[in-house]
């Protein structure tokens, strides 16, 4: 086809250029010629079936659709605790309610594992010009598989076992920022716990395998009462694929058993992470430090169901998700990222951290730790999928996350899984 | 040599290649035909052919970026370290005015005024009511479409809060260097205005993220100016980018011709204005020179339409990004480039290539702009397009000498247009320019390269030389040259600078060599009443025939 289309061509060509060259000797009428020959022929501009397709796809707005919704619908995908399945259901948002202040949104999430999440939040996210926000927030999970292995850092790896969680959280939260960088809030709010056996097939039920003196609050749950408030420091340079700066947060809890007020606790959570790039900020070292206390009254047990977590894509990637719990944890992630071209950094980093029962252990000894690398897919300075492979003595995990390793900030409404 | 390959539109390069046999300005002498006519050398393209059923088009930014980065359109030169002859150009190696290209400075010098204002006729928007009659609160950079008082419209398009004045600025800038250089842009203006001079006109719509086209409100209105940087005493600053007249047809592109435009002769990636462009975006730091910021316009002149081919949008010039300071890959690899990323991805990293050690100042203004690491031989745009690929060491030169004509001064002038707030800005991108200009000089302007301006003037072959260091000796042999064979005779002897006496000769060559760069053919054209060079044809031997 290519060579037809050549060779007549270059015959029209020829047929024109002879006469022309004998007649004239102008280079205006020989420029002239071609015009005129070609518009003798027009022929409409043409695109091929490709370019066409994402001409329409992006005409079509489809990603914007996807992400923004159609009439403040659109599909919620993720966000459930990481073990009960991918979440997937129905969001419905509407911004900018009474005058502009006030935006709404309610979401209902299932996976194929039998977890299931709803959730509905109203937040005025800029009062007096962004000064002061307020954020109330009511959130239901029901995961039927959770893990659990046992109490401690010498939890074994055999001895998983799986339990449901049911809880509901309702929390308000008011918030200042005073000058730039800082956010001061305080918040309250009610947490409704159940738990039961979990439905894994695979593994034991935790209540068949841990006895209440080994899981507190495995035979009976406490519904609580908590107050607090957060402090957060915040000068990255971009919260969602920063290279440059600093977050730093404590948020303090005090939760009061409503229900039989036996396991009454306070709890701190502190977090500072620390970027620091080189090479024009194509190199990163990204650092982060963060433990979680808490503070019994005498000699109340913390249910099981409310102690720290360790383990899984935001911590310990070397093992598997809430591989480790106790009344205490410290963790430590130190990464080193490069960029490979602008779409993709890639990542290697050592992770290492031990839950622990008395705050005196406090200490870096008996760390469990891992190391991996991964890579970071970005779009606009903006990380938008993280694919993290992790190597521990217990084996290694591979996480496929759409957010970057730290959070953003404390978790002002959280439920009793934290940020899930 | 024939070793060229094709892209994989074959119906618009084959036009373009039989078209070349006939029209190709300046090419050496192909079979029987007279290598000068009696109108070279042209210095401005035949009146074009009224377009009728012009097409307009869309361009897919993620098609062009795939295509181009992963299947090179265009025909190009088959092996590395060769290249195609320029097209588009006359016989003395200069591109004619057209519907692309417009000589000006470099070739006619503009006064600072002009090179100040720019295109148009200095008309930023009118004193009074902007009306909003469109907007985008999504995208690279969210902006609105105004109409002022005086019923113009203008896009309306903000800078970062974190480098206030840095795009508004390099928009201004290199809109006027680019008009100045000769291409055609729209007029960019930096204004300050008070949020009461806006009113949202009726009917005015919005397309949301969502694709959904729905009427603007007062909130749209706030949120875009939330994001927008004020200066202290409360005005917003932007850039003000008058509505280029006619009828829009989409971008043009870096390869092939437009099947619907007679004018469109010669395939864009052998058009020296075109592949001349990288050296220019290098110069000002265009790495967004993409496809899909150039835009055909339909426009009338004498009652007769035809397209006229503009470079828009500016914002990502200089060390800007639109919306963020240049990133310093910028203009030195590719957003994807298969080399660099696989030296980065199994060296972990540890290996870092001079640009990632550069040092900017810390001038939010400026951006990311520089030129200590600057090589005008490496830079590339964000991804590659077929007229690039294809500049030869004709083309740099071309580009060379036009960057050359901007004098600090003048440099200056333009720079000042940006309407920086503080001198350190403006300092700085001048002073970057200057050094990028000279650095350009240095790479392509050596040697015989630097011989320019040829005339005879009282029976003598004159010329300037445009290096600060002049070749030291240039040998010169005269021929006789027969215009309708091509062939050449010799004149032994006659090696000065004075015409040789060639009774009965219509043209004479001068071949002229130095210790460096590549030989230059000057051709005379030898008629009682004057005598003048027609031809300039410089041999770099990089550059091989084209099929």
């Amino acid at each position: 086809m290519l060579k037809k289309l050549l060779a007549l061509t270059f015959i029209a060509a020829a047929s024109i250029g002879g006469p022309l060259i004998a007649q004239e000797d102008s280079r205006q009428a020989e420029i002239a010629a071609g015009q005129d020959q070609k518009a003798a022929d027009p022929k409409p501009v043409q695109q091929n079936k490709v370019e066409r397709a994402l001409i329409r796809f992006k005409e079509g707005t489809f990603l914007g659709r996807f992400s923004n919704g159609l009439g403040g619908f659109r599909l919620k995908a993720g966000g459930l605790a990481p073990g009960t399945g991918f979440g997937i259901g129905p969001e419905y948002r509407r911004n900018g309610l009474l005058g502009g202040e006030l935006d709404f949104h309610a979401s209902a999430q299932a996976s194929f594992r039998g977890a299931q999440k709803f959730d509905l939040g109203l937040t005025a996210p800029k009062i007096s010009g962004g000064r002061f926000f307020a954020d109330f927030y009511a959130v239901h999970h029901d995961y039927p598989i959770l893990s659990y292995y046992g109490p401690g850092a010498d939890s074994q790896k055999t001895g998983r076992t799986d339990f449901r969680l049911e809880d509901t959280a309702v929390d308000a939260t008011f918030g200042v920022r005073p000058i730039n960088h800082l956010t001061l809030a305080a918040s309250a709010g009610y947490l409704f716990n159940n738990v039961g056996p979990g439905t894994d097939s695979r593994y034991a039920s935790a209540d068949q395998t841990y006895s209440p003196a080994q899981a507190p609050g495995i035979d009976v749950q406490s519904n609580y009462l908590r107050v607090g408030g957060f402090a957060q420091y915040d000068w990255r340079d971009n919260a969602s694929g920063p290279r440059r700066g600093g977050n730093y947060f404590a948020q303090f809890s005090d939760y009061r058993d409503r229900t039989f007020g036996l396991s009454n606790f306070r709890r701190l959570d502190v977090e500072a992470q620390q970027y620091v790039s080189v090479l024009n900020q194509r190199r990163v070292f990204a650092l982060r430090a963060k433990s979680t206390l808490t503070f019994r009254d005498g000699a109340q047990p913390i249910p099981f169901y409310m102690q720290p977590t360790l383990g899984g894509s935001e911590d310990l990637r070397g093992y598997r998700p809430f591989r480790f719990r106790d009344d205490n944890l410290l963790a430590m992630n130190a990464e080193y990222r490069w960029e490979v071209f602008s779409g993709l950094d890639m990542a290697v980093f050592g992770d290492a951290g031990k839950v622990f029962a008395n705050k005196s252990e406090f200490s870096l000894r008996h760390l469990e730790s891992d190391a991996g690398f991964g890579f970071r897919f970005n779009a606009r300075n903006q990380t938008f999928l993280r694919l993290d492979v992790g190597f521990s003595h217990e084996g290694f995990q591979v996480w496929v996350k759409f957010n970057n390793i730290f959070k953003k900030g404390p978790v002002h409404t959280s439920s009793t899984m934290g940020d899930f | 040599m024939r070793n060229t390959i094709f892209s994989n539109r074959p119906f618009t390069v084959a036009v373009a290649a039989g078209v070349l046999t006939l029209g190709t300005l300046g090419a050496a002498g192909i079979g029987a035909r007279k290598k000068f006519y009696s109108d070279d050398p042209l210095w401005t393209m035949p009146r074009p052919r009224s377009v009728v059923n012009a097409t307009s088009r869309t361009l897919s930014e993620y098609y062009d970026f795939f295509e181009n980065t992963l299947f090179p359109p265009g025909q190009r030169a088959k092996h590395t370290g060769v290249s195609l002859p320029s097209q588009a150009i006359n016989t003395v190696d200069e591109v004619p005015d057209s519907a692309w290209y417009t000589n000006r400075h470099g070739s006619r010098p503009m006064s600072l005024e002009d090179l100040k204002q720019g295109p148009g006729d200095t008309t930023p928007p009118a004193a009074g009511v902007w009306t909003v009659i469109a907007a985008k609160n999504e995208g690279v950079t969210p902006g609105f479409r105004i109409r002022d008082a005086a019923g113009r419209q203008y896009l309306v398009k903000f800078d970062p809060l974190s480098n206030p004045e840095m795009a508004s600025a390099a928009d201004t800038i290199a809109s006027k260097f680019f008009h100045a250089l000769g291409y055609n842009v729209p007029e960019n203006y930096v204004v300050y205005f008070d949020r009461s001079r806006i009113s949202i006109g009726g009917g005015s719509m919005l397309k949301d993220g969502s694709g959904k086209q729905r009427a603007i409100t007062e909130r749209d209105i706030e949120e875009m100016l939330a994001e927008a940087p004020r200066s202290a005493d409360g005005e917003y600053r932007v850039l003000a980018s008058r509505l280029i007249p006619g009828k829009p047809l989409g971008p043009f592109e870096y390869f092939g011709t437009r099947p619907d435009d007679p004018n469109d002769l010669v395939a864009h990636e052998h058009r020296r204005d075109l592949r001349a462009l990288r050296t220019f975006a290098a110069w000002l730091g265009h790495d967004d020179s993409k496809a899909l910021n150039t835009l055909d316009m339909l426009v009338k002149e004498d009652d007769a339409p035809y397209i006229k081919h503009y470079l828009i949008d500016f914002g990502a010039s200089l060390g800007s990004a639109s919306f963020m300071a240049n990133s310093p890959r910028d203009g030195n690899v590719y957003l994807f480039d298969w080399k660099s990323s696989a030296v980065q991805f199994f060296s972990l990293g540890l290996y870092a290539p001079k640009w990632q050690r550069a040092e900017y100042p810390k001038l939010p203004a400026a951006g990311r702009f520089e030129y200590e690491v600057f090589d005008p031989t490496r830079w590339v745009p964000d991804y590659p397009n077929a007229a690039f690929r294809n500049e030869n060491p004709a083309d740099r030169l071309w580009a060379a000498r036009k960057i050359m004509a901007f004098t600090d001064e003048e440099i200056r002038a333009i720079v000042s247009t940006g309407q920086y707030s503080g001198p350190a800005a403006e300092e700085w991108v001048a002073h970057c320019l200057i050094e990028r200009r000279n650095k350009i000089a240095r790479a392509y302007v050596t040697g015989t390269s630097a011989l320019d301006g040829f005339e005879i003037r009282k029976d003598r072959l004159e010329y300037r030389n445009l290096a600060a260091n002049a070749p030291a000796a240039i040998q010169i042999q005269w021929s006789v040259f027969d215009n309708n064979s091509g062939q050449q005779r010799q004149l032994p002897g006659e090696r000065s600078f004075q015409l040789p006496a060639a009774d009965g000769a219509s043209y004479l060559m001068a071949d002229l060599k130095g210790e460096t760069g590549p030989g230059v053919s000057v051709y005379v054209r030898l008629k009682e009443d004057r005598k003048a060079v027609v031809g300039v044809e410089r041999h770099f031997g990089s550059i091989q025939e084209m099929n």
